[in-house]
């Protein structure tokens, strides 16, 4: 070997290491004793992978479809549909005014006649329900409803197709006949009013003045909630004048249902990830008394307890780090698949709540890893050096 | 009146103003309890490093060599009677105050060498001041050059023969610029012309005022030191 043969130091990626290492004395003492046992290493993160890749996934799918199912029936939970009480028919103009009263600034008042008749249409006859409204569109949020309606008829997707009708087709009801203005797609709206089967004509066409139903639109599900307790209050005070329809309640019991199907789904991940703990445990205990020896050395020449915990904990922490990293990867790649390959939206599972799924999982998976290294690390942290010395 | 003359007419004042011993053995007894009986290590050990001398301690396989350079770098406790550490006692410092201590001032050299299989020859050499923020690694290749060991700092431990290996334990020793030197067998692994090399740095440093204590079965070792003792079923013989 010639003079200079052993000198390591000479290249500048070499420099670099070596002033990383003087820089960061745990870490790159951790690295190098976690390459010591790529195998073992390797296992004790794939438990963390697992666990982590358990969390993200369930949990990611969980609120996707929570999202996904709430995205549907939304509009469902902020319809209040109040109808005439026992024996009643109509509603009356002050029973409407009662409601817009109780509804001021909490939603929209859709007064509707209803009824049902014979309807024909350019290839056949069928049965309608008619509704009678100003405001289709505040109704059935679809995309291609008028807001307002004056003449003519908006009619639902099912029925256009038994009848053959479509967009500027004529239907006729009763000898009147009506230019259709526009189809309802029942697929995408959620309403007590049957869509499919729909025809909403101007109130003006029905022969009754009194409305034989109110919608109310509300804001948000609060106030949907507020406006029926409201016009309970108001109407129904002695006797039963209304009866009052709210999904709010049913819609919060299904959400309900979903935090409790995703706490159950993150509970069973959650157990993945403390196996995978017991086995970062059982991991770092085998390497610390593997490597008795050398601990006892490092403390005999004068490096500090703390300065020895730091050194593992930064071990199994690595551990953690890349076991989750690896894992919330896999995870939220095998969702984004999932979406794409179903008929779940991919903006169901793009939602702020699956980062925090994801960070969170990253996280746990971090303080599992650390808290099962943590008492192997203190044991032998603390043990006197002479003992340790001794093999 | 000169500290000459005081020397010459009482010896007894002359100890007490030189300056105070870096680590001193009083009335030192170790006991182990084991499953045959208790084993008495070390019994009642008076024994004194002073700066600038080169101590053998000789003895026989289990007469408390190690035992007894485990008490003297603040390893082991003694179960009765007590180490000073410039003159005070050790007993009352805390865990954390005795790693400071063998950071400080104490080098050892194991007699089973003891280095760290995943570091190279200058890290090794480098170790206790690993924590620290001072950068020592041309203090560590000095040091490996003054062993003969310049061309192989790169080299980790499973690349190094056993006697290449003691000098690497021995320049680590060195790296703190220590008060005392504990070694263990410093010579065990190697030949007698290296064994020279390594004795005659040992005897440089002593010379730079650092206590040397060093366990031997290695008569060169002798030849060296300044004072040999004995030690013969814990009983130190002067
Ligand atoms: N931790 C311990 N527990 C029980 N007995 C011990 C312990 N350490 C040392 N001994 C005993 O103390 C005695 C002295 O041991 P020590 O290691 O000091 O011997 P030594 O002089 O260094 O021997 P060698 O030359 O073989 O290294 C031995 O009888 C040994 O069995
Ligand atoms: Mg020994």
């Amino acid at each position: 070997m010639s003079e200079t043969g052993g000198t390591p130091v000479t290249t500048d990626e070499s420099t670099l290491v070596a002033r990383l290492s003087d820089r960061f004395p745990a870490a790159s003492l951790a690295v190098r004793n976690l390459s010591r046992q790529r195998l073992r290493a390797g296992l004790a993160m794939l438990g963390i992978v697992i666990g982590v890749f358990a969390v993200v996934t369930l949990g990611m799918l969980g609120t996707a479809l929570q999202t996904a199912a709430l995205s549907e029936l939304g509009g469902l939970g902020n319809q209040v549909i109040i109808t005439p009480g026992d024996g009643g028919e109509n509603l009356d103009q002050r029973e409407i005014q009662t409601i817009r009263q109780a509804a001021a600034g909490g939603g929209t008042v859709i007064p509707l006649k209803s009824g049902g008749a014979s309807v024909t249409g350019p290839d056949g006859q069928s049965f309608g329900q008619l509704y009678g409204t100003t405001r289709p569109g505040s109704l059935f949020s679809v995309e291609g409803v008028p807001d307002s309606l004056r003449q003519g008829a908006v009619i639902g997707d099912d029925l256009a197709a038994e009848l053959g009708a479509r967009v500027g087709s004529t239907v006729e009801i009763e000898t009147n006949r009506y230019r259709v203005l526009a189809v309802i797609d029942s697929e995408g709206t959620f309403s007590p009013i049957r869509p499919g089967s729909a025809v909403v004509l101007p109130p003006g066409e029905f022969v009754d003045d009194d409305y034989t139903q109110v919608v109310v639109q509300a804001d948000s599900a609060d106030d949907a909630r507020a406006i029926a307790a409201g016009v309970r209050e108001r109407l129904n005070g002695r006797e039963e004048r209304v009866s009052v329809l709210s999904l709010t309640s049913v819609l919060s019991r299904i959400t309900e249902f979903f935090a409790l199907l995703n706490g159950f789904l993150l509970a069973i991940a959650g157990i993945s990830l403390i196996v995978a703990g017991v086995s970062i445990f059982n991991v770092m205990l085998m390497t610390v008394s593997e490597r008795r020896g050398e601990i006892g050395v490092l403390r005999a020449v004068g490096i500090h307890r703390d300065e020895v915990l730091r050194t593992l904990l930064v071990e199994t922490t690595l551990l953690g780090v890349g076991g989750g990293a690896l894992g919330a990867l896999l995870g939220t790649t095998v969702v984004v698949g999932v979406a794409l390959g179903t008929r779940l939206p991919l903006a169901a599972v793009l939602v702020p709540t699956n980062g925090v799924v994801a960070v969170g999982a990253l996280g746990f998976g971090i303080l599992i890893a650390l808290v099962g290294g943590l008492y192997p690390a203190y044991r032998a942290a603390w043990e006197p050096p002479v003992e340790s010395l001794r093999g | 009146m000169s500290d000459d003359a005081a020397a010459e007419a009482v010896p007894r004042v002359e100890r007490a103003t030189r300056p105070v011993p870096p680590l001193r053995l009083d009335g030192v007894t170790k006991q182990y309890a084991g499953g045959g009986g208790t084993v008495t290590a070390l019994d009642d050990v008076e024994f004194t490093v002073e700066r600038g001398e080169v101590t053998a301690i000789m003895g026989p396989s289990g007469s408390g060599k190690s035992t007894m350079l485990n008490m003297l770098g603040l390893l082991d406790d003694p179960t009765t009677g007590r180490v000073e550490l410039l003159g005070s006692p050790v007993a009352g410092l805390s865990a954390s105050e005795r790693t400071d201590v063998r950071r400080k001032r104490v080098g050892f050299v194991f007699q089973e060498f003891h280095l760290i299989p995943t570091l190279s020859a200058v890290e090794n050499v480098r170790l206790p001041t690993r924590f620290l923020e001072t950068d020592s690694t041309d203090r560590a290749v000095d040091l490996l050059d003054r062993v003969g060991l310049g061309d192989r700092l790169g080299h980790t431990p499973d690349e190094l023969s056993g006697g290449q290996k003691q000098r690497v334990a021995i320049a680590r020793s060195l790296i703190n610029e220590p008060d005392v030197l504990l070694a263990d067998e410093p010579t065990g692994n190697l030949d007698r012309d290296t064994g020279e090399t390594v004795l005659g740095e040992i005897a440089t440093i002593a010379e730079g005022g650092v206590g040397v204590v060093a366990v031997t079965h290695d008569a060169l070792v002798g030849e060296y030191a300044d004072r040999t003792v004995r030690l013969v079923d814990g009983v130190l013989h002067e």
